[in-house]
C-alpha cells in the first residue's frame, strides 16, 4: 500500500535547479520566475526549505528576502499541495450569492476542520491523504458568473451546492504520485 | 555635476541640487516634516505615509521621503488636510498591533508616542485590532516584540544596506505582515546575523529592544547609526 501523506520531503532535483537559475542570473526579478519554475518541477507543488535555502546559497539573495517573496506571493506555497485544487471565489459578488456556503459544503464534503475562530478568510488547506487543496481567493473577475469555483483550473460558474458536490465526487481519486 | 534647482517650501525660496527628495530639501532649510520610516543616510521606503505633502498643481498628496524635488516646485508641508491625514495614518497603526505606552519598555523615549503626541492624537476613532502576537527572545542580546511593530523597514534597510548581513525582510502582506528573521525562525538561530545591534538602535518604537530594560528605560542612538552610513557612503 502506498503511502497515502504526500512527503514533507526536502529533496529536490538539483540539476533542474541550477539550469533554470544559470538562465535566469543576473536579469532583474529573476527570482520570481525561478521561483515559480522550481515549484512546478516539484512533485507536490511547493518550495521546501532546503530549496529556498539552496537558491538562496547559488544567488546570493538573502534568504528573508526569498521567504519575503514566498510569503507575499499566494501563488507560492511552503506546504506540500494536494493533487486536485479547488478554488472557492470569496470575493464580493460570490460571497452575496452565498459563496460561504459553497466553502462550507466544500469543507464539509472534504472532511476539513474549519479555521480557527471560525475565521474563514484566506484559507489554503490540503486534505489529510493530500488529494485535494482547498483554497480561497479575492476574486475570479468573474463576477457575472458569481458564485465562481475553480476546479483543476476550470472555472465553473453559477455553482451550487448539488453543484458543487457533483464536481467534488468526479475529482481524481486516482493513486497519489509517490 | 548635477544643477542646482529651486523650490518654494511653504513660501519660502529653497535652494536645492537635482535628484534630492523634498524630504532632503526641507532638512536642509530647517523645516521639519514628520516621519517614523526615514533614516538619515539608508534608501527611502515611504512606507509609513507620515511625510505626505502637497504639491500645487497635484490633486494627491505625495510622500515628501521619496518624491524628487523638481524645478519650480511649490510644497506645503502643514496644512489642515496634511494634519487630518497624518492622525488618520498614526490612528491606523495604534488600531492594528498592540501599542501599549504603559508598560512598553520604550515609553518616552518612543518616536511613535512622540508623534502622536505632536499631533494630538489623544483617542483612536476605531475598535483595536488586539492581534495576539508572539515575542521573540531567542536572540541572547535582543528581543523582538511584534505588538509593537509599525513595519516602517527601518531594521530592514539598515541591516542590508549598512550591516550587510540581511538578516530582515518583511513577510506575508496587508494585516498579515510580520517581520520575519531569515526564513521565519527564531531570531536567535539565524546565522547571517551580528548580533550588531543596529536594527535595535533604530528602531522608532518598542519592537526591537535590548534585554535587561524595564518600563520607560530603553533609549537609542539613531545618529550613531546615521554617522556609520554616512561614513560606509563616503568610502564608497
Amino acid at each position: 500500500m502506498q503511502s497515502a501523506v504526500p512527503q514533507r520531503s526536502q529533496t529536490f532535483d538539483q540539476a533542474f535547479v541550477d539550469t533554470i537559475i544559470a538562465e535566469r542570473t543576473g536579469r532583474p526579478g529573476a527570482l520570481l520566475g525561478i521561483l515559480q519554475k522550481v515549484q512546478e518541477h516539484q512533485p507536490a507543488q511547493y518550495l521546501p526549505t532546503a530549496v529556498l535555502e539552496y537558491i538562496a546559497a547559488k544567488t546570493a539573495i538573502p534568504l528573508s528576502r526569498i521567504y519575503g517573496v514566498v510569503t507575499f506571493y499566494a501563488l507560492f506555497s511552503l506546504e506540500p499541495q494536494g493533487r486536485n485544487s479547488v478554488c472557492i471565489c470569496r470575493g464580493t459578488a460570490c460571497h452575496t450569492r452565498g459563496s460561504r456556503d459553497l466553502l462550507e459544503t466544500a469543507m464539509m464534503s472534504l472532511g476539513l476542520a474549519q479555521g480557527q475562530d471560525g475565521e474563514m478568510e484566506a484559507l489554503s488547506v490540503t486534505t489529510a491523504d493530500g488529494r485535494t487543496t482547498l483554497r480561497t481567493v479575492a476574486c475570479f473577475g468573474q463576477c457575472a458568473l458569481a458564485p465562481v469555483v475553480e476546479v483543476n483550473h476550470t472555472i465553473f460558474g453559477h455553482m451550487n451546492e448539488r453543484s458543487l458536490l457533483k464536481e467534488l465526487g468526479a475529482l481524481d481519486q486516482g493513486d497519489l504520485l509517490p | 555635476m548635477p544643477s542646482q534647482i529651486t523650490v518654494r517650501i511653504d513660501g519660502v525660496l529653497c535652494t536645492a541640487t537635482e535628484g534630492q527628495t523634498i524630504f532632503e530639501v526641507a532638512e536642509a532649510n530647517g523645516k521639519v516634516i514628520p516621519s517614523l520610516c526615514h533614516m538619515e543616510g539608508v534608501s527611502p521606503a515611504g512606507s509609513c505615509r507620515l511625510c505626505l505633502v502637497e504639491v500645487a498643481g497635484v490633486d494627491r498628496l505625495l510622500p515628501a521621503c521619496t518624491t524628487p524635488a523638481q524645478r519650480g516646485m511649490a510644497v506645503t508641508t502643514t496644512s489642515d488636510r496634511l494634519v487630518r491625514h497624518r492622525r488618520l495614518a498614526l490612528e491606523l497603526m495604534f488600531v492594528e498591533r498592540n501599542h501599549v505606552c504603559a508598560v512598553c519598555v520604550s515609553n518616552g523615549h518612543c518616536e511613535l508616542q512622540a508623534l502622536a503626541m505632536s499631533l494630538g492624537v489623544t483617542y483612536v476613532r476605531y475598535p483595536y485590532n488586539s492581534p495576539r502576537l508572539p515575542v521573540d527572545v531567542s536572540h541572547p542580546r535582543f528581543v523582538l516584540d511584534h505588538n509593537r511593530c509599525i513595519l516602517c523597514s527601518r531594521c530592514v534597510r539598515v541591516c542590508d544596506e549598512i550591516e550587510g548581513a540581511h538578516v530582515w525582510d518583511i513577510g506575508g502582506r496587508g494585516i498579515g505582515s510580520r517581520v520575519v528573521a531569515e526564513l521565519d525562525q527564531p531570531w536567535g538561530d539565524s546565522q547571517a546575523c551580528t548580533s550588531c545591534g543596529k536594527c535595535v538602535q533604530v528602531c522608532p518604537t518598542g519592537a526591537l529592544v535590548e534585554k535587561g530594560y524595564g518600563v520607560e528605560e530603553m533609549t537609542r542612538s539613531n545618529s550613531a547609526v546615521a554617522r556609520l552610513a554616512m561614513k560606509k557612503g563616503a568610502a564608497s
